[in-house]
């Protein structure tokens, strides 16, 4: 297994990282649409150094219909905005248990992915596309779990306003490249204080509105806000999935060697 | 009742035309707010156990209602570059249409496919990157010839032609989704040839040609109504009258049930034909007034006798005609049930101006136009009334052989009845030429088939389609399909299992199989669930994994083909069954199977209820039963030799032919209750049965005669319809009129005269 270098971006992630430190009087200052959007990308998607936690989605389709995704979810960050590790190993349906799951993501190009198929105890690399790829059957994609670069799309401060009863900034972004992107449009409203987006909606080529995320529910764990209950919904399809994350716990101090094929084959304990 | 009326319209003509025209007016403004839908599928009510299960069925898999298929084809082949760019571009611009629902839209550009290089699964659009050379296009070729998933689905087998599937919104018009695919192919230019087919295209094209050319061939059946009036009765009053009342009855039966709210199905939209071809029966007014005229001499005499001799004859020919299509009413297909409603409530119309507005615009006519009238009629009689005469002689004097002959043919219908075979397809409402049948002819030839079935095996518990042995009993079912000749390919989540089984295995063509164990087929949904899109998989099995759906495509929109095909396939896993999964079907195809069912049975009760109303009714209207008989006999006879000759010469028993059927019964009917009740009408005044039989034959027979040749005249221009059912309704129509009139003026004498000992001594104390 390779281990990848990222050079270029790195200055890019310390501003980022810098203008976050900053901590900013309230309503004082007036920040870009651009710089809200990469606060909200480190605050979703990079809290803490690692992260593990239970995620349970249920995907419920248009006619009420369920299907169980129970799963470990482990993270490690290599660099804070940068090159990240998922480990994911499934519970549920139990015919799938032991099915392991890791993922290598670069900023800028699609990750690598590696899946480990018990019944016939082998490993394979899938390569597929994050921005179209669905992440495990639901209305997440991959992009959606891991987050879509910053700069692949052109941001504008829309509005604020309030949303139950948050302040919020109200983003719209499009794409800098149409092609190979299924959003034309995607409007975000970032809450003010976590920086989480508590809201989010999808417009497909054609302008119609396809998919609706929402926060449903938003703790503090170990001084990160983390969005503890999501749903993706395609409000042309009727399918919904929902996403709970249990037993989230930060700076596990996880190892890098956990991210290998091998503990793909033998996962340990303490990723179960 | 009728009399009295009469004479009020007789005395104030005026008075009563300007009252209908007020009332006409009520109807008219309701027209403009017609609301129409040509939608086959709403013939069945949204209740009805097969659209409940269909939409049921569609539910569980994500599936689409309304798919249309775009064929491209290259005879040189489609595997090189521009081509394949004109496909990825003419996919681009179709997903861009409104109405289309273009996250399901199966084109080689948006179909999902895992390859295999080593250890590296890559997933992605089949058509990612449009190949830039020969070489690579020929590789592309490859990679999908090796795809059981693509082949005779998205690609035929020798790589000239390639299908789009086109999923569209419910409620969107399927013509105008395919006017706009139109569009972009034409702005596309080049050596490929397209091919546009799916059900939505052809019933919304259908409901829209079948308005256009409601609208085109009315006017023209009327013009023509107009000219063969002027040309028997040579006075323009006289035909406007008879044009009023078929103008009338349709502005108040369309105006009525518009205002009511009730939407125009392209059933009810052929009522105005039909409405039109009843209201001939008013010719026979206008016929034994003319003759009335010349031998009385005043008009409003004149006037009075010819009511007074015909209204019996009318009265009941048009209450059968409406109780034959009220009768209609009894059944469950509701848009058969409105248009019975519509064409009995407007013969009730035409029943009605046959006793106010006709003999009032008969007293507004000015006497001296009608000396020319009788002058000329005179002329025509000499002719016309003497070829009769032979007829009716020759009818007479052999009548023997007149009624062996009959009864001849009545064997030989009957036989060829027993030859009739009930179907609908309704692609083959278009003529064989046009571009709809072609296409769909092409395609069907190429691909896998334009008709889609679905096969839904359901088992008893949940999981169950991670069994292997479940597996292999669908991939069994779908062998034996795919063997069947009417059958183009199937597919299903055993295919999708396979060719997971097939990639993690290096692309190894051996592992092209059922894995033995239930989590590797747990695991591999759910890699596929990972790698492809998840919509793919969702539409050949269920959530619970309970439920597994095959798609069928049908090479054939027979609803013949459907039930034997359903009925194999049915034996078949009956032969070899796999206990806790049942098969049951579903989709367009067998809809359309169960909708020729129901409509057509609907129809055949509605037909016979409405010929034991019929009966009863000239039984009443003679007060004899057995006067009911011989007059129902030649209605019979009429249908027999029609049925026969459907038969004979293999016209499908269908849509069109059996909402004529209901029509032949009214109007078959009429001729008999002029010629029996003017017969006996007759017979009282002079007790000569022969005379009194040749009498008949030459003047009300000169009635019916004219009410046949311009009924038939009328529906003639139908033969140059570009619509099949059209051009079945012009030469079914023609066919009603001529043989029940030839029928009624031959047979009746010869059936009088056979049996008049037990017609007329057996009844002669009723005669006074």
């Amino acid at each position: 297994m390779r281990t990848r270098n990222t050079n270029g971006l790195g200055l890019l992630w310390l501003f980022a990282l810098l203008s976050l430190a900053i901590p900013s009087a309230e309503g004082a200052e007036k920040i870009g649409a651009e710089e809200v959007m990469k606060r909200a990308y480190l605050a979703e998607y990079y809290p803490g150094d690692d992260m593990k936690a239970k995620v349970l989605m249920r995907l419920v389709s248009g006619d009420g219909k369920e299907r169980i995704r129970e799963m470990s979810m482990l993270r490690k960050d290599l660099q804070e905005g940068g090159e990240q590790r998922y480990f994911i190993y499934f519970h549920r349906p139990p015919d799938v248990r032991e099915m392991t799951f890791m993922v290598w993501k670069y900023p800028r190009r699609n990750a690598d992915r590696w899946l480990f198929i018990p019944a016939l105890k082998l490993v394979r690399r899938i390569a597929a596309d994050d921005k179209r790829s669905s992440f495990v059957g639901s209305d997440f994609s991959y992009e959606d779990i891991s987050g879509r670069g910053v700069e692949e799309d052109v941001h504008q401060l829309v509005r604020e306003e309030r949303l139950d009863g948050r302040e919020v900034y109200v983003v719209e972004s499009r794409p800098r490249e149409a092609r190979g992107t299924e959003f034309s449009r995607k409007l975000s409203w970032i809450d003010k204080t976590t920086f989480l987006p508590l809201k989010e909606e999808y417009y497909d080529t054609r302008g119609d509105l396809y998919k609706v995320f929402s926060a449903d529910e938003l703790k503090e764990i170990q001084g990160f806000w983390t969005i503890t209950r999501r749903t993706m919904k395609n409000v042309q399809t009727g399918h919904r999935t929902e996403a709970t994350f249990q037993e989230v716990r930060y700076n596990l101090k996880l190892s890098d060697t956990l991210f290998t094929e091998r503990y793909l084959r033998a996962p340990p304990a303490e990723v179960r | 009742m009728g009399k009295r009326l009469v004479d009020f319209s007789i005395a104030r003509p005026k008075l009563i035309i300007a009252l209908t025209l007020l009332l006409t007016a009520l109807f008219a403004i309701q027209l403009p707010k017609i609301t129409t839908d040509t939608d086959p599928k709403n013939m069945l009510p949204i209740t009805s156990p097969v659209r409940q299960y269909n939409d049921q069925v569609e539910r569980w898999f994500g599936l689409h209602a309304d798919v249309l298929v775009l064929g491209i084809q290259h005879e040189a082949g489609l595997f090189n570059p521009e081509s394949l760019g004109k496909i990825a571009r003419i996919t681009e611009e179709i997903l861009k249409i409104r109405g289309v629902i273009a996250r399901d839209v199966i084109s080689l550009p948006t179909v999902d496919d895992v390859t295999v290089a080593g250890d590296l699964l890559r997933a992605q659009p089949l058509l990612a990157d449009v190949p830039g050379t020969a070489l690579e296009a020929e590789t592309f070729r490859k990679r999908v010839m090796t795809n059981r998933l693509l082949l005779d689905r998205l690609v035929s087998r020798d790589g000239k032609m390639a299908a789009i599937y086109i999923p569209i919104d419910k409620g969107v018009s399927g013509k105008a989704i395919a006017d706009q695919l139109r569009g972009i192919l034409d702005r596309t230019g080049g050596p490929e040839k397209f091919y546009l087919a799916g059900d939505p295209m052809v019933r919304d094209t259908f409901g829209v040609a079948m308005f256009q050319q409601m609208g085109l061939f009315s006017p023209i059946a009327g013009m023509v109504m107009l000219v063969v009036l002027f040309l028997m009765f040579r006075n323009w009053i006289l035909v406007f009258a008879n044009m009023a009342v078929a103008m009338l009855s349709i502005i108040w039966s369309m105006g009525l049930f518009i205002g009511l709210g009730v939407p125009i199905h392209i059933m009810a939209s052929m009522s105005p034909l039909f409405l039109m071809a009843i209201s001939t029966d008013t010719v026979h007014i206008f016929n034994e007034f003319a003759f009335r005229f010349k031998e009385l001499g005043t008009k409003e005499e004149a006037i009075r006798e010819t009511m007074r001799t015909v209204s019996t004859p009318v009265f009941y020919s048009d209450l059968t005609t409406t109780a034959g299509f009220a009768s209609l009413a009894i059944g469950p297909i509701i848009p058969v049930r409105i248009f019975g409603l519509l064409v009995a409530f407007g013969t009730l119309v035409i029943l009605l101006m046959s006793f106010t507005v006709v003999p009032a615009m008969m007293a507004l006519m000015r006497e001296e136009r009608l000396a020319t009238l009788s002058a000329k009629n005179d002329l025509q009689e000499d002719t016309v009334s003497r070829w009769l005469l032979k007829l009716g002689r020759l009818s007479l004097h052999r009548r023997k052989a007149i009624v062996l002959v009959g009864l001849i043919l009545v064997l030989v219908s009957l036989w060829g009845l027993q030859r009739i075979r009930v179907n609908n397809n309704m692609v083959h409402w278009f003529k064989p030429d046009s571009v709809i049948r072609r296409a769909d002819r092409i395609l069907n030839e190429r691909l896998g088939g334009t008709a889609t079935l679905y096969l839904v095996a359901t088992a008893q518990a949940e999981g169950a389609m991670t069994d292997p042995q479940v597996l292999r009993h669908i991939e069994g079912v779908q062998r034996y399909l795919e063997g069947h000749g009417l059958v183009g390919n199937t597919l299903s989540v055993a295919d999708y299992v396979r060719r997971v089984n097939r990639v993690l295995h290096r692309d190894d063509p051996n592992f092209e199989v059922i894995p033995d164990s239930r989590e590797s087929i747990a695991q591999y949904l759910l890699l596929l669930s990972m790698a492809a899109k998840p919509r793919d998989l969702n539409s050949v099995v269920d959530y619970p994994y309970q439920k597994a759906n095959i798609f069928v495509h049908l090479r054939s929109w027979d609803a013949v083909d459907a039930r034997r095909l359903l009925t194999d396939v049915q034996k078949h896993i009956a032969s070899h069954p796999l206990s806790g999964v049942e098969y049951t079907p579903a989709g367009i195809a067998y809809f359309n199977m169960v909708w020729n069912d129901e409509v057509l049975v609907g129809m055949l009760s509605g037909f016979i209820l409405s010929s034991i109303m019929v009966f009863f009714l000239i039984a009443l209207s003679f007060r004899s039963l057995r006067w009911g008989v011989v007059s129902f006999l030649p209605l019979l006879f009429t249908i027999l030799l029609i049925y026969g000759v459907v038969g004979f010469v293999r016209k499908d028993f269908d849509m069109p032919i059996s909402v004529l059927s209901t029509l032949s019964l009214g109007m078959a009917i009429d001729f008999a209750i002029h010629f029996v009740s003017r017969f006996r009408q007759r017979f009282r005044e002079t007790p000569d049965l022969d005379a009194v039989l040749l009498w008949t034959v030459t003047r009300p027979g000169k009635g019916i005669l004219r009410n046949a040749l311009l009924f038939g005249l009328g529906f003639s221009p139908m033969i140059f319809s570009a619509l099949t059912p059209y051009i079945t309704v012009g030469v079914f129509m023609m066919a009603i009129m001529f043989l029940s009139a030839g029928v009624t003026i031959i047979y009746l004498p010869a059936l009088i005269s056979m049996w008049q000992g037990w017609l007329i001594k057996g009844t002669r104390e009723r005669l006074p």
